[in-house]
């Protein structure tokens, strides 16, 4: 246990490093010079070539490529993430302001996504192949093809134009949260719908089931003590998954709804071209998705000791 | 099953055929028709600036459609090529092309995308590179894992021995065993592509004005989505519909290789 | 010459082969018996680099043994075809590996001398007997005239009769092509009867190594003596003794 758990996590080390690495790269050689770009940020028409000399050496980008990123990453790993290209300010606090926008956004759409999912893979499943069951495969089916943006500003003309019961633009309110949520959550519970019936048809295959029929083993107890756990398996291992479509899913939501968060940080920052901003946002992203993975693959072996790692 | 191809076939058609079945040129600004219900004339009406909607659609299908084809191809080729070389070339180089898979799906595949193409400027070129880059490392597990499984197959060890080299072994012994599995994994990435594609242009990094890509159009259609929210509907329909036959397509075939499997 | 020099070989925690040598001149039949787990197939892969060894080393010649295109023919006659090309594709590929034309003729001869129809091979591996699979296996592994030929279990897939056959065709490929032959086989009426040696295998470790008609005389170790008596008992060595 202890090697798996030391394999594990120099793994997730050399993926974030790999990600830092790759992320720095691309902003390095972005095209145009950043160095300009701030300049002209900070002191629009009085960005003459001297100023720009200055802004070069003062962000550190006079050094080449190694040293600068080295000089990047060092803070990074005490959680230093720099200093925004354009005001100046640390990058970390506004990105956290920007998460405690995020968060809650992604927090309701799971809850949302799940309301949903859980019952209609639940009632789906009573009768495999009914008409239930193919009404719940064909909801989910047209939602896993409904791109969050479109499903967004569906949900704009229909409650905050033709019926105005709820806001739209912004996050002044706590009422505002609900249309992104939602946009959120429909689109979590239709890829969940789809994992949570399949795993939950896969659990009752087993071949050990039919003896606990035989054996007078009531059928609510074998659901509960012998379905749920076989069926969390592939839940968890989506769990992964569904978090990178909450990230994403957020992005796009944010700026349909012209909402604070970390996809409106993310869009102006690139706009922006204010680097350091988007290193932040990506690079923690990236920690995130590492760890929650890493945590997966931990409770996966708890759950299933038969599994050493994931397709490994 | 068989609905479901031929339905997949018809979009193919209509991203092959789409400009010469548009009843418009989709680029014609009509200012005095500017966003003019469906009619006879307009069957899905006007844009803001007076283009027709369904002739841009039908144009659109090649933008958005096509370009989705060449980027999950080419994901599919370094996918493919990265997980023969993780199957094939020993343990380091398994170590290396796994842990690179692995760090470019560190990232939420969109976002990163958006970075990409956000930093890179707007245009199709960076649009197709971002696409990619953050698109081939599920053919190259699959390839991986098929791969490995044949090195212990009696025919892959015999070759071995023949001496034939890794490249012959992975053309003759390897690809034709991964080919149904990678189209498998090749529907849902044009699904995925034809999605990133337009939520791109949707941010306005993807595919640039006045080039009729989908989920440009969509961002275009926004502004006016008071005054004539029909506008806004077709290119979301356009997207969904095919990314949904895609899908099922994908279903079907992977039903369909089940089948076979359980067969022999 | 093969040479094998004192070969150990790790699976796991515990050696699945122990300090295992012997040498094998073209020409002359060596068999490998012995229980199944007592490492024969782990011999086999040690021998051709399928495995590595942790100590010791297998030459051919002073050189190292895959320098030589040795040839296996395996247990499972079909699992050496890929399923998805015809026969002919398959036995070629030693040829192909070795960039020379294929001769229309030799290979002629050799499907003669081991009863294969001219057709058979353009056909798939699930479209002829196993008999028929082993035929071409063998086929294949001496299309390109190696002087180590390997065979693990040949028999043991195929029925009594053709059994027979193929143990005979085996021989008689021999002693035309004159190439070393490695036998692993658990059939000791078989192994007595076409070996030049026979070497007993044991839970890793070579038992005793003796000439054929000396291990069915009087084996050397009490191991052997024990297979060859509950061989005797079976009456699979009747026709040998």
């Amino acid at each position: 246990m202890i090697r798996f758990l030391a394999s594990l996590t120099f793994r997730a080390a050399v993926v974030l490093s790999g990600a830092a690495l790759a992320t720095f790269a691309l902003l390095w050689h972005a095209p145009g010079d950043p160095a300009l770009a701030i300049a002209m940020a900070r002191y629009d028409a009085l960005a003459t070539t001297d100023v720009i000399a200055i802004v070069r050496a003062e962000a550190g980008l006079d050094v080449g490529f190694w040293p600068a990123f080295l000089a990047w990453v060092g803070p990074l790993l005490v959680g230093d993430f720099g200093q925004s290209s354009v005001t100046g300010h640390d990058v970390l606090p506004e990105v956290m302001t920007a998460l405690s926008y995020t968060m809650p956004l992604a927090l309701a759409g799971l809850l949302i996504g799940l309301a949903i999912s859980l019952p209609l893979a639940i009632i789906a499943t009573r009768r495999p192949r009914g008409w239930l069951d193919r009404f719940a495969v064909a909801i989910a089916s047209i939602g896993a093809a409904i791109p969050a943006y479109w499903l967004g500003l569906l949900l704009i003309l229909l409650f905050a134009v033709h019926l105005g019961w709820l806001p739209a633009m912004g996050a002044r309110t706590s009422a505002h949260i609900v249309l992104p949520a939602l946009t959120l959550g429909l689109g979590v519970a239709a890829s969940l719908t789809r994992i949570l019936r399949s795993g939950i048809l896969e659990a009752r295959d087993q071949p050990f089931l039919p003896a606990f029929t035989r054996r007078g083993v009531a059928a609510g107890g074998i659901e509960r003590d012998h379905v749920a756990p076989h069926a969390a398996i592939p839940v968890i291992t989506v769990f992964g998954l569904e978090l990178a479509f909450l990230l994403e899913g957020a992005v796009m939501v944010e700026v349909i709804f012209a909402r604070p968060g970390l996809g409106s940080f993310l869009v102006n920052a690139i706009e922006a071209r204010d680097f350091p901003k988007v290193q932040a946002v990506v690079v923690l992203a990236a920690i995130l998705f590492v760890t929650v993975n890493l945590l997966i693959d931990l409770l996966y072996r708890t759950l299933d000791p038969r599994i050493g790692e994931r397709d490994a | 099953m068989r609905s479901v191809y031929l339905l997949a076939m018809a979009f193919v058609v209509l991203a092959v055929a789409g400009p010469w079945l548009a009843p418009h040129d989709p680029a014609q600004i009509n200012i005095p028709h500017r966003l003019s219900p469906p009619s006879a004339e307009w069957v899905l009406g006007t844009d803001a600036l007076g283009r027709d909607i369904l002739s841009r659609l039908l144009h659109g299908a090649r933008w958005s459609l096509g370009l989705a084809f060449v980027i999950s191809v080419i994901g599919l080729c370094i996918g493919t090529l990265a997980g023969l070389v993780a199957a094939l070339g020993g343990k380091l180089a398994d170590w290396l092309v796994m842990r690179t898979t692995d760090t470019f799906l560190a990232f939420p595949d969109l976002i990163a995308a958006v970075v990409i193409a956000g930093v890179l400027g707007a245009g199709t070129t960076s649009l197709i590179f971002a696409l990619t880059v953050t698109g081939w490392m599920r053919y190259a597990r699959v390839a991986r894992g098929i791969g490995l499984s044949l090195q212990s197959q009696g025919y892959v060890v015999q070759a071995r021995l023949a001496g034939l080299s890794p490249f012959a072994i992975a053309w003759w012994h390897y690809l034709p065993s991964l080919l149904p599995s990678l189209a498998v994994v090749w529907t849902g990435m044009f699904a995925r592509a034809i999605l990133g594609i337009s939520a791109l242009g949707f941010l306005g990094f993807g595919v640039q004005p006045p080039m009729p890509e989908w989920g440009t159009m969509l961002l275009d259609a926004r502004i006016h989505m008071r005054s004539t929210p029909l506008q806004m509907i077709w290119p979301g329909m356009a997207v969904v519909i095919c990314v949904l036959a895609i899908n099922l397509t994908g279903d079907a075939l992977r039903d369909s290789l089940a089948e076979q499997e359980r067969r022999s | 010459m093969l040479n094998v020099d004192g070969i150990s070989v790790r699976g796991g925690t515990r050696l699945r082969l122990q300090d295992v040598s012997f040498t094998l001149a073209r020409g002359q039949t060596l068999a490998v018996v012995g229980e199944s787990g007592a490492g024969k197939s782990t011999l086999i892969d040690a021998i051709l680099g399928l495995v590595p060894c942790h100590s010791g080393h297998v030459t051919w010649d002073a050189a190292p043994v895959r320098d030589c295109r040795p040839a296996l023919v395996m247990q499972e006659p079909r699992s050496a075809f890929n399923p998805r090309m015809s026969l002919r594709r398959s036995v070629m590929e030693p040829l192909v590996a070795k960039r020379i034309t294929p001769d229309q003729q030799h290979l002629d001869q050799l499907c003669h001398g081991l009863e294969i129809p001219p057709d058979l091979l353009d056909r798939r591996p699930s479209e002829v007997s196993i008999g028929q699979a082993q035929r071409v296996g063998i086929l294949r592994a001496l299309i390109a005239a190696p002087p180590l030929v390997l065979f693990d279990e040949p028999l043991s897939a195929l029925d009594a009769v053709t059994q027979k056959h193929s143990a005979r065709l085996i021989a008689q490929m021999q002693r035309a092509q004159g190439f070393a032959a490695l036998i692993v086989t658990h059939d000791l009426g078989y192994a007595a009867a076409f070996a030049d040696h026979i070497a007993v295998l044991r839970a890793g470790r070579v038992e005793e190594l003796s000439t054929a008609p000396a291990f069915v005389d009087a084996p050397a170790s009490a191991y052997g003596r024990r297979l060859r008596d509950a061989a005797f008992a079976l009456g699979a060595l009747e026709h040998v003794a």
